[in-house]
């Protein structure tokens, strides 16, 4: 069992260090990349992960997946935190970035064992990606100020292309750049914003994917406190509010202490009086849709009918806030004013919408507000199946609007399917060339383990990988020596038919912000396990005792 | 378990050692399977001559029933596909209350069509564009072609459609009473207010189900029946036109919500207490006497005392009942729920109820407020024994349903497997026109489709290869005018569907005219049917890999891993 490099240590752990340790480190993250590979691009299949419980879920986000795995070995967790890393910031490609970084390792292990000490290939591999990321910026990115819609909606239909709603992803890129359009901040100094997390993405099963909907406002997953209630309120004054309309009481542990027993009734009262004082204020500021977070008592229902509001209660906090904003309301979490004399509820509180609506969805009611007026709202309704299908909807939802906010945002695109990859391949390995120093072999090195984008792609796809990246090289390398060839360089895998094609024609488009971090991820992520030259693992009793008296 | 190594050293764990990892061909054929086993087990849950299952549940109670919903709900699976399957039933329920069995034996049929081209090595993206594709044809060929208008107004055309829904089920045997009961209910509650259509079943269609009798005593209530007798035995137990009072608040003496103690320094002090309670009783009968009502209904209880001066006023009263109860007695009554009894008003006060009556069924009090023109309805359903009314409750509820999505989407499509057949006819037609790999398993759609007329016939025991070959070949002949032939799930002969005769009333047209069949469905039934079989299909197949095991979502376990 024990070999060369590993010994054990007197504190009864384990001590793994050299060579011995950088393998393992690159064969554990091969490990997990190789479990994420089959889902990569247009022909990638989906995960089925099981957790200890049974709950199921189905998946083809690369994030997901290694989250939901359980890893053990610590490089292989420097790989999943990567995933998560990439889809916090740009939120696609995060199947990619594993599979590089894996990649980057795999090729640095073997150049150290061919004794090429790891720092030089620290310094190549972070040379490489410096030059990579100019060479994207200065020559394969497509800078179209003028975005038109279309080239938007073809981005979000690449990122669609490998998941579950990949057939209906016309109509889900429409839906996609319609929400986020919507959803446009422009802050202070006038630059656009797209906060992804303020569509509001509700699932409901039935029907079929197609159906699933944009509204154009906020949709709440309540109904209405009571059935009285009118369903449709326009013109709709809309109260948010952060506390129950309840029979108030005192805190715990306080009691009150009478002698008259006629008080004992007044305290009855007044504990109904003090509510019913705040619904009266609330209503008389004009407010006719009154949302809050905590419980409404039935005894104060009557009110709101008779004064033919619409009132919700127990609704989420992060919903109110986001309909706070829309609406232009304030979420107010007491009726105290500062001089602290009196209750008030000022009418500049409240926010306005055009209308506010409660609809049956398949079996559940949701309260629609339509049309608010400090700003546009966008929720998405999505119908599918089942729960698993819906969630894995959800996923690429997601997955295709953060690379539509991307895009607008940055209004730079690259094309996908391989063009970039090989492109950088072919750019890096004549680049490597004019490097006098040993970091030439890294950069070399480098260059190659990009290719591993277009392999997988074209083996995921059941085509003769080695070939067809062969082929799409030289279209590059034609590109890139040639002038009048180079229109060439937007050349990229076909998997369909597995031909080489001009992918910008086709549509392939990927924000450029996308490719760029997931270089500059994996190479860091690669470096870091490069780093390491000594894993000590400690058994977790004795860990324990240590610390103990240690501290 | 995910293993790597290098000669000559240990190998090195990268996953968790308790995780279990399935992956490639295998895993699809998994899937396959589970879903035809998911399909298998109600298939005999079919059509006409559909037989029902008796299921057991742990603590020893039993669900009789063919419902395919009800069915799965109580069995307990454990591969994660089987479980997507059983999910879509509950989808079809929830979406349109009928069709469950169908739905799960198409997409067990579909996924079994798809294992021979995964065997030849056909990209399941492939074969999930190709399903796709015929999921779209479909739709637009029912909706267009293979679908016809029904007149809502026409009762006879409506009984059509829920003698279709019901022929499969335990009830059809009582098919006239069952008709009736449907249509009533639904037509009660069918109200457009603010522009906006609502048959809502859940809130105002209830189902009370009463032991003894037998079940032709089954019947619709137009008002609200509940299970309650009143609270004191001198109260009147039958008013005509009463004036009703709804409360949301208990007529007894309740403390406050905040802790409160009182000290007691003097003797009189402690009977002033007293009084002070029960003088605030007599303050709220006082205020419910002063509208003059003959019923008052609350929510929560009503004290001794209470019921005394309600007695006295020769008021009838009724304690404890449930929320949704008093929405639907508002609803019959027109009285508005009152949460305190100070602010009582003469608009509170309902009017519009023609009887309140308390009946006693069995060994139990039922109290029946019935109003000719409410919207609000109960079904009363009777029956010998818990387990039959429980499955002639699940009956009418989806004969209910049917009606809804008629009177919502008032189209129907042919039943008896002649939708099917005639979509599984254009499928292969439409498949010669189309390039590629993708032919095939577009037409595999049209083979899987092919399954519900088949499972028609071996239920009933009918000859499947010769009725199912005669049926394909009639579709052939003449595909726009033998679109309605279908299966005859009761005798298993081939037959077609015909609109029954406008002028005669539906039951004596059957009677008749025993040689064609009347069977109809609502289009918005068949459509979710292929919607969420294909849905689900495509979902399965796209899996090539199952890990067992993992962590749950949020628990993540911190490394150890010191410098």
């Amino acid at each position: 069992m024990a070999s060369a490099g590993e010994t054990l240590l007197a504190l009864g752990g384990k001590r793994t260090t050299g060579q011995s340790i950088r393998t393992q480190n690159a064969m554990a993250a091969m490990a997990i990349a190789n479990v994420v590979k089959s889902s990569l691009g247009p022909l990638g299949l989906d995960k089925m992960m099981v957790d200890d419980v049974g709950d199921v879920t189905v998946t083809n986000d690369g994030a997901t997946i290694l989250k939901l795995l359980e890893v053990e070995h610590p490089a292989g967790k420097v790989l999943v935190d990567l995933a998560q890393l990439q889809d916090e910031e740009v939120g696609d490609g995060t199947t990619s970035v594993a599979i590089i970084a894996a990649e980057l390792l795999k090729a640095a292990n073997e150049l150290v064992q061919q004794k090429l000490h790891p720092t030089t290939v620290i310094n190549g591999y972070r040379f490489a990606c410096k030059e990579a990321v100019r060479f994207i910026q200065e020559n394969l990115a497509l800078s179209t100020d003028d975005l038109d819609r279309t080239s938007i909606i073809k981005a979000a239909k690449t990122t669609m292309s490998s998941k579950l709603i990949s057939t209906d992803s016309d109509f889900f890129a429409e839906m996609c750049v319609e929400a986020t359009n919507l959803i446009k901040v422009t802050d202070a100094s006038g630059k656009a914003t797209f906060p992804i997390k303020a569509i509001n993405v509700l699932k409901a099963h039935g029907k079929s994917s197609r159906e699933s909907m944009l509204i154009r406002g906020y949709a709440l997953n309540c109904t209405r406190a009571s059935e009285a209630m009118p369903r449709k309120i326009a013109g709709a004054k809309i109260a948010c509010l952060d506390f129950s309309l309840q029979k108030s009481k005192m805190h715990l542990g306080i009691s009150v202490v009478v002698e008259d027993p006629s008080k004992l009734e007044a305290i009855r009262r007044e504990e109904m009086e003090i509510t019913k004082r705040r619904i009266e204020k609330i209503l008389k500021a004009g407010a006719n849709v009154i949302l809050t977070t905590g419980g409404i008592d039935d005894l104060c229902l009557k009110q709101f009918v008779e004064a033919g509001a619409l009132a919700v209660r127990r609704a989420k906090k992060v919903d109110l806030k986001r309909i706070a904003k829309a609406t232009g309301a304030t979420l107010t979490s007491s009726l105290a004013t500062l001089e602290g004399d009196d209750e008030q509820f000022d009418p500049s509180l409240l926010g306005q919408a055009d209308e506010v609506v409660q609809e049956r969805i398949s079996d559940e009611e949701l309260v629609l507000i339509k049309g608010p007026k400090a700003r546009t709202a966008a929720s998405i309704i999505l119908r599918g199946a089942n729960d698993v299908m819906l969630d894995e909807m959800e996923r690429s939802l997601h997955d295709a609007l953060c690379v539509v906010r991307r895009v607008l945002e940055s209004k730079k695109l690259v094309v996908g399917g391989g063009a970039v990859e090989a492109a950088l391949n072919v750019y890096l390995d004549n680049f490597a060339t004019t490097l006098p120093s040993r970091e030439q072999l890294a950069v070399a090195e480098f260059a190659n383990a990009l290719l591993v984008i277009p392999k997988t792609l074209a083996s995921n796809a059941a085509k003769d990988s080695t070939q067809l990246v062969a082929k799409l090289r030289a279209f590059h390398y034609k590109s890139q020596t040639e002038k009048e060839n180079s229109h060439l360089k937007w050349a990229g895998l076909d998997l369909e038919n597995g031909n080489i094609r001009d992918n910008k024609e086709a549509g392939i488009l990927e924000p450029m912000i996308s490719k760029v971090k997931c270089l500059k991820f994996a190479t860091e992520a690669a470096i870091t396990i490069l780093r390491i030259d000594d894993l000590i693992k400690l058994d977790k009793v004795e860990k324990q005792q240590h610390d103990d008296e240690c501290m | 378990m995910l293993r790597g190594g290098m000669p000559g050293s240990a190998p090195i764990i990268v996953l968790s050692q308790n995780t279990k990892r399935e992956s490639g061909h295998r895993v699809q054929l998994m899937n396959i399977n589970a879903a035809k086993t998911i399909a298998d087990v109600i298939r005999t849950s079919l059509g006409p001559r559909a037989m029902l299952k008796m299921l057991m549940d742990p603590m020893g109670g039993i669900v009789l029933t063919n419902d395919g919903n009800a069915i799965l709900r109580e069995i307990t699976v454990k591969h994660p596909a089987a479980k997507s399957m059983i999910e879509i039933a509950r989808t079809q329920d929830e979406e349109t209350g009928d069709g469950t069995t169908s739905v799960i034996v198409l997409a067990g049929e579909i996924m079994a069509e798809a294992e021979q081209f995964l065997d030849q090595n056909i990209h399941p993206t492939i074969i999930i564009q190709a399903y796709r594709m015929a999921l779209e044809d479909m739709i637009e060929w029912a909706e267009k072609k293979f679908s016809k208008p029904v007149d809502v107004k026409n009762e006879t055309q409506l009984a059509t459609v829920v003698k279709s829904c019901l022929a499969t089920k335990m009830l059809a045997n009582y098919m006239d009473l069952a008709v009736k009961i449907a249509l009533d209910a639904v037509r009660t509650i069918d109200v457009t207010k603010h522009g906006y259509h609502e048959i809502d079943i859940k809130r105002y269609c209830r189902m009370e189900k009463i032991p003894g009798g037998s079940i032709e005593d089954s019947s619709v209530v137009k008002g609200v029946v509940l299970n309650k007798d009143i609270v004191h035995p001198k109260m009147r137990r039958r008013i005509e036109k009463p004036r009703v009072i709804l409360l949301d608040c208990q007529l007894e003496y309740k403390k406050g919500e905040s802790q409160t103690s009182i000290e007691i320094m003097k003797e009189e002090d402690f009977s002033r207490a007293l009084e002070q309670e029960e003088a605030t009783i007599r303050k709220q009968c006082d205020e419910i006497i002063a509208l003059k009502p003959d019923l008052v209904f609350t929510e929560k209880g009503i004290s001794d005392l209470a019921q005394h001066f309600l007695v006295k006023a020769g008021i009838t009263a009724l304690r404890r009942l449930k929320k949704t109860d008093n929405n639907r007695l508002a609803r019959v009554t027109g009285a508005r729920i009152a949460h305190d009894t100070t602010d009582l008003t003469e608009e509170d006060v309902g009017t519009l109820t023609d009887l309140f009556e308390i009946k006693k069924i069995g060994d139990e009090y039922f109290a029946f407020v019935t109003s000719e023109k409410t919207t609000a309805v109960t079904v009363v359903i009777r029956g010998p024994s818990k387990d039959i009314m429980n499955e002639v409750e699940r009956n009418i509820q989806d004969a209910v349903n049917c009606v809804r999505n008629v009177l919502l989407n008032p189209r129907v499509v042919p039943g008896a497997g002649a939708l099917e057949m005639a979509l599984a006819h254009a499928l292969n037609e439409k498949s010669k026109s189309i390039e590629g790999v993708r032919q095939w398993p577009y037409k595999a759609v049209a083979r899987a489709l092919e399954v519900i007329p088949r499972t028609l016939i071996q239920n009933c025991g009918g000859s499947t290869i010769r009725q199912l070959t005669a049926l394909r070949a009639k579709h052939a002949q003449n595909a726009d005018k033998n679109w309605t032939w279908g299966i005859d799930g009761v005798t298993g002969e081939l037959n077609e569907v015909k609109d029954p005769d406008a002028s005669k009333s539906w039951f004596s047209w059957a009677k008749t005219d025993m040689n064609t069949l009347n069977i109809w469905d609502p289009l918005a039934v068949r459509i979710q049917v292929l919607k969420t079989a294909i849905e689900t299909s495509v979902m399965l197949l796209r899996i090539d890999d199952i890990v067992s095991g993992t962590k749950k979502k949020d628990a993540n376990s911190e490394a150890v891993m010191p410098e």
